[in-house]
């Protein structure tokens, strides 16, 4: 309540009222909100995916596949309870059966007679089934075919039975006749269960006509049926007369079920103070220039055989040439400035070397230039184009040829760099990062173009180069923020070795450097 | 529960989920109940109130600590309001009016004896200009040149609008507390 002594003036009295005023929103507008900040995230990701006809087609193809695949499973659901229905039905007349079965043997052997007359019985069977049932008509259509059978039962004999059996050719009592075959072994003793898949067979109409032409073999050879076996198919043909239980009188079983729930307990998250930490991955290719920096720091023992260990024959330049590295990194932020990531790159370094003559061999016309000779000074196993060392070059007329060639000097790496980042502006669309690290070179590869201008593969495995050497890593990175997950970013990268990529310092030196420039994508977790 | 106004801003920025939906808790009942002030119905409000808050979340990067962060939800919220009504055409056609008194002034009213229910429900039954005009002068504290810009609107309309709706106020209150006396002396009979 206001004290009105203190509001003078209208709008006064009005902001007063209604400045703080407050009012619960329902709940469905922050579920409102929320979904649209889902689709708003996917929606950078995946921009107008909804315009992609192929997502049509696929959504589809789904649904119509649920549609048919819903209509199997419904059909398929239906036949099952009409089988379910058949075999109640089935096992209500094999227990009244059994009860009564062998009161009626004698008596209910004239009733079958009603085989007779085939259309009768072929009523009295399919009226038994479960499709043909009808709630309205089928008690009415029972209860005649039974007075039926009761009224002939008075005139028939069993030698009638017999011949009626053999001479039917009505589906049902053929079929009967089948399985009263099966069960005239046990001869009216057949447990319940298996009279059950007897009935149901007797009522299958699918498998009746092949039974017909078996029960219909079966009788024409058993001209000498004996009695039991027409006291079998008395049997059956009094199941199949005698009168169902009504759906009604079936035994009800209530299943009751407890369905346990909890209800979602709707829980307070606390407040978490803004995370700073954050995953990343990132990949990217850099356009580099990298320059191996080989210097040849003493005469090869090719050139020192010729005397020729003069500057001139020894010395040469590294030139850097197009280079290119693909990277891959993963990243976290570790506080609102600080990251670290690691990465795995491979680097494509190109470069030329130029400088010096070379020396070729008086007598194999073999030619080695001062790459060439000093990695054969350095290896322990390495044999040159020659075979045989540098030992061609000593004391064999060997002929120094003072005719400078470029040639090309490329490297394959592997590269692992571990680097620390500090970001200014973090929270800003464009901010700029500081990243300083270590990285290890695994050497893999270099192809040395040789004086005769074939290419020289040396591995890790030839003992040459080291097989992993450190660098030093820096560089500035700029980053665009697309969507709240992905950044696009340029790096400005400079590595340089810190180590020889030479095993032996003594008469190779290698540092290589390089400068590139890199563009990658980044993904936030 | 205690926040950080300024850690709160900083989860946002960086689109933290649980920050977004605690800044919702925290400001969305006072923010809902400006979208009622501005809209004829719940669920216009209900619409300006989830755009206000989409447009908070897309630009919360340009919020600088410089001024107090309600007041900046605020505003968001009150442009989202009024472009809704622009959307809805409500505020095509504001002119001046000619106001002719029916010669009875109307007592002015205490709006301590009424419920904010009330007051809301009769600012909903002005016409939509009047209505606008109201609340961008009254409760915003708005001037009239400054709402003839926003609205696009000579300030003599503002101006007349606003003295409009006063009166329509006016008259609403006097007669809910007529009302309400009313109800209150059948009670106590």
């Amino acid at each position: 309540m206001m004290d009105p002594s203190e509001i003078n003036n209208f709008e006064d009295q009005w902001r007063k009222a209604l400045k703080e005023a407050s009012e619960a929103p329902p709940q469905s507008v922050w579920e409102g909100i929320e979904a649209r900040l889902d689709q708003q995230d996917k929606g950078m990701i995946l921009p107008l995916w909804w315009q992609s006809s192929k997502i049509w087609y696929a959504a589809a193809s789904i649904a119509a596949l649920l549609l048919v695949g819903g209509g199997i499973w419904y059909s398929n659901s239906g036949m099952k309870g009409n089988k379910v229905n058949t075999e109640i039905a089935a096992k209500q007349i094999a227990k009244e059966s059994v009860s009564s079965e062998n009161k009626f043997s004698e008596k209910a052997s004239p009733e079958a007679s009603v085989g007779a007359d085939a259309g009768n019985q072929q009523l009295a069977l399919q009226d038994n089934k479960p499709e043909s049932s009808k709630p309205a008509g089928k008690p009415a259509i029972r209860r005649e075919n039974q007075t039926l059978a009761f009224e002939k039962s008075a005139q028939s004999t069993s030698d009638a039975l017999r011949n009626n059996a053999l001479r039917s050719n009505g589906k049902g009592l053929v079929s009967a006749a089948k399985n009263s075959d099966s069960a005239a072994g046990s001869s009216g003793n057949t447990p319940a269960g298996d009279r059950d898949v007897a009935l149901a067979k007797a009522e299958d109409p699918v498998t009746t006509p092949v039974e017909t032409n078996v029960s219909r073999d079966a009788a024409a050879s058993g001209g000498h049926v004996n009695n039991q076996v027409a006291a079998a198919i008395q049997s059956t043909m009094a199941l199949a007369l005698l009168p169902t239980t009504p759906y009604n009188d079936l035994d009800i079983h209530m299943q009751k079920r407890y369905v346990f729930f909890r209800p979602e307990v709707i829980k307070e998250e606390p407040v978490a103070p803004a995370k700073n930490t954050e995953y990343y991955a990132a990949l990217s290719l850099m356009p580099a220039s990298f320059n191996p920096n080989l210097t040849v720091k003493e005469a090869p023992v090719g050139f020192s055989g010729q005397s020729l260990s003069t500057r001139r024959a020894v010395s040469g330049t590294s030139e850097a040439g197009a280079s290119y590295a693909v990277q891959t990194q993963g990243g976290m932020r570790i506080s609102k400035h600080w990251s670290v990531e690691m990465g795995l790159s491979y680097l494509k370094g190109n470069s030329t070397y130029e400088g010096g003559g070379y020396v070729l061999n008086a007598f194999s016309n073999k030619s080695a230039n001062v790459l060439e000779n000093a990695y054969a000074g350095v290896a322990p196993g390495y044999a040159g184009m020659n075979g045989d060392k540098a030992a061609d070059f000593l004391n064999n007329g060997a002929l120094y040829i003072d005719v400078a060639k470029t040639v090309s000097n490329n490297y394959q790496y592997l590269q692992l760099p571990v680097q620390a980042g500090f970001t200014i502006y973090p929270e800003k669309k464009f901010n700029a990062s500081i990243l300083g690290g270590m990285m290890a070179n695994f050497f893999l590869s270099n192809d040395l173009e040789s004086a005769s201008g074939e290419i020289i593969t040396t591995k890790a495995s030839d003992e040459i180069y080291r097989s992993m050497n450190w660098a030093a890593t820096t560089g500035l990175r700029f980053n665009y923020r697309l969507s709240p997950r992905w950044n696009a970013n340029l790096t400005g990268s400079y590595q340089k070795s810190v180590t020889s990529g030479f095993r032996s310092n003594q008469s190779l030196d290698s540092r290589p450097y390089l400068y590139g420039v890199s563009w990658g994508m980044r993904y936030s977790f | 529960m205690t926040f950080n106004e300024q850690e709160l801003v900083q989860g946002c920025k960086q689109r933290n989920r649980i920050a977004q939906k605690k800044l919702y808790e925290v400001f969305g009942g006072k923010l809902f109940a400006i979208c009622l002030r501005y809209t004829k119905n719940r669920a216009d409000a209900e619409d300006v109130l989830q755009d206000a808050f989409i447009k908070i979340y897309e630009n919360i990067d340009s919020f600088r600590n410089d001024s107090p962060l309600e007041y900046w939800l605020r505003s968001v919220v009150v442009n989202t309001a009024l472009n809704h009504l622009r959307q809805q055409k409500h505020l095509k056609d504001l002119d001046d009016i000619d106001l002719h008194h029916n010669g009875i002034a109307d007592k002015e009213v205490t709006l301590g004896d009424f419920q904010l229910k009330q007051l809301l429900e009769v600012i909903k039954e002005l016409p939509t200009g009047c209505q606008t005009i109201f609340n961008l002068y009254a409760i915003e504290g708005y001037q009239h040149n400054e709402i003839a810009q926003k609205l696009g609107i000579s300030e003599g309309t503002s101006k007349s609008q606003y003295a409009r709706a006063r009166g329509l106020l006016q008259q609403k209150l006097n007669k809910e507390k007529r009302f309400n006396d009313g109800s209150v002396r059948d009670k106590q009979l």
